[in-house]
């Protein structure tokens, strides 16, 4: 059955076109017309079909295929030829009514798969380099010039060139490249070009042809070190290689990297910082023996993975272990010098200075050592020096140094009271706590944030001496001062009444890199009652409370 | 001297490069090129021709693919073809149908009736242009044959134009025309409907792009083969 609008009609004819056809004459059909056809039986639909008939023309195939020699090559073993042909009869292509593409498809006789060459508009196209001791077979089809499907092909035109007459008979078989020729020559050539440039004297070509290989070598090591097996100094070297990885250190020497643990807030309101130091300090002194056995290079000098109580224990920079507490000093300090042995030797001359310096400081301080924060380290990991400061404190009787409680994420410093202010800080606690959930190395100033009653009128005071402010890590020794300033001018007592600690020390003057000149004296401490004890208050806390 | 020399050299160059203007002319055969302020400077009927039915072929090839990708990507399963035998806003225009119909029409009427054809098509492809790129995913060969297609029919209606100020004696008809309302269709809400919509105006510009197409190769076959293309 047939649709044509809207009206199912009968199949004319099932004959013609033979079993399961139906067959349509061009009667039936108008080429623009869409038709549908389905296949039904009663009331059962099987398969519906929709379509136009420009779009599933299929042409009949080309006629009258014929072929011409175009020449032949020297030698007569390969030779061109023109095909042409007729465009199918049915096909109106004189009146432009149809226009048609073909595909020629061409094999030599007993071969297997056709070449194909691209559809092309015209009727004829040239073969090129058949052989002309080979006979071959030819095929076209055609298909309307915008659709994609074919007819069928046309019957097969058989090409032999013995009928032209210049069949090759008396031709020599092909001749295949000579490829095993070539190889073993190749093969021979190179071989002897390879053993004459061995063998040259002429260095430079050598050099050219195979480039000498490194011999492995470390910067900055003497190979001779290897050979002589002098472990020692080659481990050292290769620990303070370790360090290059940390770029920090570079700038300032004598800064140590300080770790903040923040995660430990009991560690802290426990024992004072400088106890934690001293003790651990001393501990790690130990394990600094052990670790200079260690080859691994963990017992580097500025391994910044290693918690910060292993600064002070790696002395594989530094060979001296004695538990001094002013070898912690420096030891970090020669840790960090150690980071750039290699770039400039002459650091250990001015650290050496410094050292002196130092200690001169502390023991003026009495009992104030202000590390310098490392601006930078704040991202390190926890900070452990205030332990390290409250070791060094619990061992000993004195107090040199100011802990730094902590560095906040800005890179400043915050100290706490000493041995002496580890009472004071006690009765501290008494004070109402507020943000202590903040960060509790911060206690101090929490605790002074609620004994300082009114810090209003001190504003002034702070803004003035922060002018002063560097931004780099040694700030917080300025904002220190302020605070101290503040803390000493400061009329409103606080609550509880400690004795303001004669450890802190403003600090007057901050040489960097050299480190800091302390004045014991500078700062009056009037008030008694004043808790000053809390120690510096780091600048955040001190801007946390001037609004 | 130096200076006369260069003056002389530029001369003798300038005549050279003239003289090979005008005698490398002869070998220009594909585009005549008009020396300009020239009055009579025409195309040949035969090269308009043969620029017409270069144009119509290409879009009737875009028309195509166009409507094989469109029917790939949304129509599979919808039915539409079953549903697309329902006539084209062209149907109003007695076209030929057949062989023998395209040869017994005459040659002015049949440049009448493309052109007419083609006029109608102006405003449907402007909007399918645009229309089809609000269809969900379009692909992108779908979007710029629409635009393609636009833009060569507005010039193989100028070039129609052409031919037929040529070819005709008399006066030009401008009469033949279909105006097309099936803007809404394409901008129903929803989609299957819409969807329908395009597909149906994408098989009807197919099979006009080949109506278009083949009158143009008969009359090309007719009027400059003498029907011996």
């Amino acid at each position: 059955m047939f649709l044509n609008e809207e009206d199912w009609k009968e199949c004319p004819d099932y004959i013609t076109s033979g079993q399961n056809s139906c067959y349509f004459n061009a009667s039936y059909t108008s080429v623009w017309t869409p038709y549908c056809v389905q296949l039904a039986s009663k009331n059962e639909v099987y398969d519906k079909k929709c379509f136009s008939v420009d779009e599933i023309v299929l042409p009949d195939p080309p006629v009258h295929l014929n072929w011409t020699l175009l020449n032949t090559s020297q030698t007569g073993i390969h030779g061109d030829i023109q095909v042409r042909w007729d465009p199918p009869p049915t096909a109106d292509v004189r009146k432009g009514w149809i226009t048609l593409e073909y595909e020629l498809q061409y094999k030599e006789v007993n071969e297997t798969k056709w070449k194909e060459l691209k559809p092309r508009l015209s009727t004829m196209v040239p073969l090129y380099s058949l052989k002309t001791a080979r006979d071959y077979e030819i095929r076209i089809r055609s298909r309307q010039r915008t659709s994609e499907k074919f007819g069928e092909f046309s019957e097969i035109l058989y090409v032999s060139f013995s009928q032209i007459g210049i069949g090759c008979d008396h031709c020599t078989e092909e001749v295949e490249f000579p490829w095993f020729l070539v190889l073993v020559f190749g093969v021979c050539g190179l071989a002897v070009t390879v053993i004459s440039i061995m063998l040259s004297k002429q260095p430079r070509l050598k050099m050219l042809i195979f480039p000498p290989v490194p011999v492995p070598r470390i910067k900055g090591i003497d190979p001779d070190l290897l050979k002589k097996g002098k472990l020692d100094e080659v481990n050292s070297i290769l620990a303070c290689h370790d360090n290059y990885k940390t770029q920090l250190y570079s700038d300032d020497l004598w800064v140590e990297f300080i770790e903040l643990d923040i995660e430990d807030p009991d560690e802290k309101n426990r024992a004072s910082d400088t106890d934690r130091l001293l003790s651990e300090d001393h501990l790690k002194s130990h394990s600094s023996l052990g670790a200079k056995d260690d080859d691994s290079g963990r017992a580097s000098c500025c391994e910044p993975d290693i918690p910060e109580t292993d600064f002070s224990a790696s002395d594989t920079c530094d060979a001296t272990s004695d538990s001094d507490q002013f070898k912690k000093a420096t030891e970090k300090e020669e840790d960090l010098l150690c980071l750039d042995r290699q770039d400039n030797d002459e650091s250990l001359p001015s650290l050496a200075n410094t050292d002196p310096q130092r200690r001169h400081r502390n023991s003026q301080s009495e009992n104030s050592h202000l590390w310098a924060p490392f601006g930078d380290s704040v991202e390190s990991p926890p900070l452990s020096v205030h332990t390290q400061i409250s070791n060094q404190n619990s061992l000993a009787s004195t107090d040199f140094y100011a802990q730094v409680s902590d560095i906040t994420p800005a890179g400043r410093v915050v100290l706490s009271p000493g041995q002496k202010s580890k009472l004071g800080r006690a009765q501290h606690e008494g004070c109402t706590e507020q943000n202590f959930t903040m960060d509790n190395t911060y206690f101090c100033e929490a605790d002074v944030k609620k004994c300082i009653a009114v810090t209003s009128h001190e504003e002034n005071e702070p803004h003035v001496q922060e002018q002063g402010y560097n931004e780099d890590a040694y700030f917080t020794t300025e904002s220190l001062t302020t605070t101290v300033a503040n803390l000493g001018a400061s009329t409103a007592a606080p609550p509880s009444s400690e004795m303001p600690v004669a450890d802190y020390t403003s600090i007057h003057i901050v040489q960097s890199p050299q480190g800091l000149v302390l004045n014991a004296t500078a700062l009056p401490v009037p008030d008694k009652e004043f808790n000053v004890s809390c120690g510096y208050v780091s600048t955040d806390q001190l801007n946390k409370i001037m609004p | 001297m130096s200076t006369k020399g260069a003056s002389l050299k530029g001369l003798l160059l300038a005549a050279l490069l003239v003289s090979h203007m005008l005698l490398t002319k002869e070998g220009v055969t594909s585009l005549p090129i008009c020396p300009n302020g020239s009055v009579n400077c025409q195309l040949s009927l035969e090269e308009l021709f043969d620029r017409a039915v270069k144009l119509s072929h290409y879009i009737h090839f875009l028309s195509s693919e166009m409507f094989n990708e469109f029917d790939e990507r949304y129509a599979q399963g919808r039915g539409f073809i079953a549903k697309a035998v329902n006539s084209c806003h062209t149907a109003s225009l007695t076209t030929p149908e057949d062989k023998e119909q395209a040869q017994q029409i005459h040659h002015e009427d049949l440049l009448n009736l493309i052109l007419g054809v083609l006029r109608s098509w102006n405003d449907p492809l402007i909007h399918l242009a645009s229309e089809v790129q609000r269809i969900k995913e379009a692909p992108e060969t779908i979007l710029w044959k629409a635009v393609e297609i636009e833009e060569q029919n507005k010039r193989l209606l100028e070039g129609m134009e052409k031919i037929v100020g040529r070819v005709h004696s008399g006066e030009v008809e401008n009469d033949i025309y279909t105006p097309w309302d099936g803007l809404p269709s394409l901008q129903l809400a929803d989609e299957d409907s819409r969807l329908f919509a395009f597909y149906n105006l994408l098989h009807c510009l197919r099979r006009d792009s080949h109506k278009i197409d083949n009158y143009l190769k008969v009359l090309k076959c007719r009027l400059i083969h003498d029907n011996n293309c």
